[in-house]
């Protein structure tokens, strides 16, 4: 085992991990640890763009993002960050921008500008242009760019470090953060962080679905970890289908090729999001042209020969524009269906693709621990957290507005948190979690594979707990699901080599994928209306009476129980469900039409 | 559809490694090049055998970390694609199909297919990027930048470091991908004021590194899923020419 001592130790090295570290490193002597390396995370898949009212290209201002927000996350959107974020997103769009970021630009020289989903002029009267771009690569010149600087402050990365724990230390006052344990891929060995403040910044979870954009590191990992600790999870049970997957693949294709003036239509060639959202039809929120697509799909006005996928006609924007605008998702087509974007319209299907629950934060990005404390010295930010400024529907190009602002704000207030404060002593023996669940894992001789519980946990998720949801689909879910979690106590590794074990890495992940599915799966049987992506069929209605809250996600581990002292194991245990006031102060709810 | 592949094995960098044949059958033309190498390894895994270690993560040719030599040819045959993004149809039922990881002197092998790449993090940590201070109250306006400028950047900037260009280059050079660094940056008025030195210091840092010198043989741009051209190196050159000429202080080599 390994000693390590930082003031402020970042976990994950994607966009909101590298805009903290940016902040923390010019003040505090700051450690990223990240399971990939910085230049691979997910960030860099992100295509369309990254909302701000520049008013680079026509009329807007920040409350105008404000109320978009706070409507495309169906009201559920705590709006003191909405505002924030709005507010602070041309600041981050500028920073990017000095920082050498190539967004396309008009013939002025000034940001271009594009339309997306659920963004719009003066409360909803028409889309409007509103989101900074790189054609489809934006989220790779964001990771890039921000990767160049952290390079540039001379922040420490440690690659290949996986964490699976964090150390929590009583005091009189509650938990307060004090480190990490990180596995080393390259080594097998155990690295214990102490730290004044550690930021999560890991991600999401979509691969407990089978078919999803997210790509194959994407399993929840700090998520799972601070659940495990007994720390809340919020609203898990909202997750977001992207209307444009390739059909069968997932593979995303951006929603700025619907900014660009892509339409969807189903098997008569209708332009069918006309009559779901008259008014910026195929701009819609995601949610809502998500279930509109499975809607069509289901009565029978689907495409090919199963008719199980509508089309994206891209057809009249031209081969100039494709290329200089969407090239790298007409690429995609070509490469994986064989189709032609110029020539013909491309199949696509929702696809799993992003969390708006996760770990809750306030505005600082401090965890909660509860409904109103926090967990002194744990940060969290981007998609493993939840401020909640996505609600219960993320519009499409917030969440790399979100991974900027907050990542700076996660990144700027643990380093203030490291310098005004002392190391406080890390608890007995931290390492002792993660070494017990290795060597489990290990030594299990079960007969259990884990390609096979992972395979059936997707299909369930896919089949029970997507676009469309019902009490019965639900319940199917959970059953299916804590069926599997027993079934994984009996898992068993082939490799048991100490270096790059990716078979042990899979393990763990499926670990924590099934923990996180329990969480949505609960949290959906448990909200009994239709909010944003969380559409149920037995509730078709919001219920703001009974659910305008959010749902605050707790692990019960009892006192006499021995995994306790692991903190993992008991994959079982009971989850209780309690719930947190939503922030309201401009925008009263009412009803969300487009 | 059924291969013959021929794997490099090598357990750590002292291991002088060895191309080892497998059968791999019942692979569907759909399937991508690494899913390929998924049914191989769950084959070796069930039979207790050591899988193949190889690098992946997207599997849609954005993240940079999929790089293997295919019959000899970095990303394999089809042009302007990743690794992930090459399809078993391009390949014809029964052929045998040699598999190695990038060959240069700076990426060692760390595993079977994986090489450690990180001497390129080494040029960039040289002078690829811009120096700004964040974090303070930004100034209330933008930088106007001339799109074809822009345009030009991006291009560029669509570099995502999985080092084609080195593992082609019969110099083991990685100038196609410091090349592209340089320019990016070196198009857009943010990264002017260290136009110079960036040149400079990057060239030192990648010569520093071991990659080795650029006779424009052009298998870097060939083989570049991002189709990164070879242009960028007579800019790149032009940049450090124009540097060195006009006596900028690069840092001490």
């Amino acid at each position: 085992m390994q000693f390590h001592k930082y003031d402020v130790v970042i976990v994950g090295a994607g966009g909101a991990g590298m805009r903290a570290a940016i902040e923390s490193g010019q003040q505090a002597r700051t450690a990223v640890l990240t399971k990939l390396y910085p230049t691979r995370s997910h960030t860099g898949a992100a295509q369309g763009g990254m909302c701000a009212a520049l008013a680079n290209v026509e009329e807007d201002n920040w409350e105008w993002h404000t109320f978009d927000t706070v409507k495309g996350g169906d009201y559920l959107v705590d709006q003191d960050a909405a505002e924030i974020m709005a507010k602070e997103a041309i600041d981050a769009v500028l920073d990017l921008e000095k920082m050498g970021l190539p967004f396309n630009r008009t013939p002025e020289g000034k940001i271009d500008q594009r339309r997306f989903g659920g963004h719009t002029r003066n409360h909803g009267e028409a889309a409007v242009r509103r989101a900074c771009y790189a054609a489809d690569r934006t989220g790779h010149m964001i990771l890039q760019t921000l990767y160049q600087n952290c390079i540039k402050h001379e922040v420490e990365f440690f690659n290949e470090f996986y964490v699976l724990d964090i150390c929590l230390t009583e005091t009189a006052d509650g938990p307060v953060c004090t480190g990490a344990v990180a596995l080393e891929l390259a080594t097998g060995e155990i690295h214990v962080f102490q730290a004044k403040a550690v930021v999560f910044a890991t991600g999401g979870f979509g691969k407990v679905f089978k078919t999803t954009s997210n790509a194959h590191t994407l399993t929840g990992d700090g998520m799972a970890i601070v659940f495990r600790k007994g720390l809340p999870l919020e609203d898990m049970e909202f997750y977001q289908f992207h209307p444009t997957g390739l059909a069968g693949l997932g593979i995303l294709l951006t929603e700025g090729a619907r900014g660009e003036g892509g339409i969807l239509r189903n098997d008569s060639g209708e332009r069918f999001m006309e009559r779901y959202a008259p008014t910026i039809k195929d701009l819609a929120p995601r949610d809502m042209v998500a279930r509109a697509m499975a809607t069509e799909v289901r009565e029978g006005r689907g495409c090919g020969p199963h008719k199980d996928y509508v089309l994206l006609d891209l057809t009249h924007l031209g081969a100039e524009v494709l290329d200089a605008k969407l090239p790298d998702i007409t690429e995609f087509s070509r490469t994986y269906l064989g189709i032609d974007p110029v020539e013909e319209p491309v199949p696509v299907y929702p696809t799993a693709h992003y969390a708006m629950g996760g770990i809750p934060t306030n505005i600082k990005g401090e965890v909660l621990r509860d409904a109103e404390n926090v967990v002194p010295g744990l940060y969290a930010a981007g998609e493993c957290a939840c401020v909640s400024v996505h609600g219960a529907n993320r519009l499409g190009t917030n969440s790399l507005l979100d991974i900027n602002v907050f990542g700076r704000r996660a990144g700027i207030a643990a380093a203030e948190y490291a310098k005004a404060h002392d190391f406080v002593d890390l608890p007995e023996a931290p390492e002792v979690p993660v070494v017990a669940m290795v060597d489990k894992l290990n030594a299990s001789t079960g007969g259990e594979r884990v390609a096979n519980i992972r395979t059936e946990l997707q299909q369930t998720m896919d089949a029970n707990a997507s676009v469309y949801r019902t009490e019965d689909t639900l319940k199917q879910a959970l059953h299916d699901v804590q069926a599997l979690k027993e079934r994984f106590d009996r898992v068993a590794i082939q490799d048991h080599g100490k270096r790059y074990n990716t078979d042990l890495l899979e393990a763990v992940e499926l670990g924590f994928l099934l923990e996180l599915a329990e969480v949505l799966v609960l949290g959906a049987i448990n909200r009994k209306e239709s909010r944003g992506g969380h559409a149920r069929e037995d509730y078709t209605t919001r219920d703001d009476v009974n659910f305008l809250r959010h749902t605050m996600a707790y692990k019960q581990i009892s006192d006499d129980d021995t995994t306790k002292k692991t903190g993992f194991g008991g994959l079982t245990a009971d989850i209780r469900l309690d719930y947190k006031p939503v922030v309201i102060t401009r925008y009263q709810p009412m009803e969300r039409k487009y | 559809m059924r291969f013959t592949v021929r794997v490099w094995r090598q357990t750590g960098s002292e291991d002088a490694g060895r191309l080892v044949e497998y059968d791999v059958d019942d692979v569907s033309p759909d399937m991508s090049f690494l899913e390929m190498l998924d049914v191989l390894n769950e084959r070796l895994t069930l039979r207790g055998e050591e899988p193949v270690a190889f690098d992946h993560d997207c599997r849609e040719g954005i993240c940079g970390m999929c790089g293997l030599t295919i019959n000899g040819v970095a990303h394999g045959p089809r042009r302007a694609t990743t690794t992930c993004q090459l399809h078993m149809r391009e390949f014809t039922d029964g052929d045998t199909i040699v598999v190695e990881p990038w060959r240069a002197a700076p990426f060692p092998v760390v595993r079977d297919l994986v090489v450690d790449r990180g001497a390129l993090d080494e040029v960039v940590r040289a002078g690829g990027y811009v120096s700004v201070s964040t974090g303070s109250a930004p100034e209330a306006h933008a930088t106007p930048v001339a799109r074809a400028d822009a345009d030009k950047a991006f291009e560029s900037a669509a570099c995502i470091g999985c080092g084609a260009c080195v593992a082609a280059c019969p110099n083991g050079s990685a100038m196609l991908f410091t090349a592209a660094k340089v320019t990016h940056l070196g198009r857009l008025p943010q990264g002017a004021p260290e136009r110079d030195t960036r040149a400079l210091d990057m060239l030192a840092a990648h010569d520093e590194a071991g990659f080795g010198g650029c006779t424009n043989t052009g298998e870097c741009t060939a083989v570049c899923p991002k189709g990164i051209p070879l242009a960028d190196i007579a800019q790149f050159n032009q940049d450090v020419l124009r540097a060195s000429l006009r006596g900028a202080g690069g840092r001490p080599a």
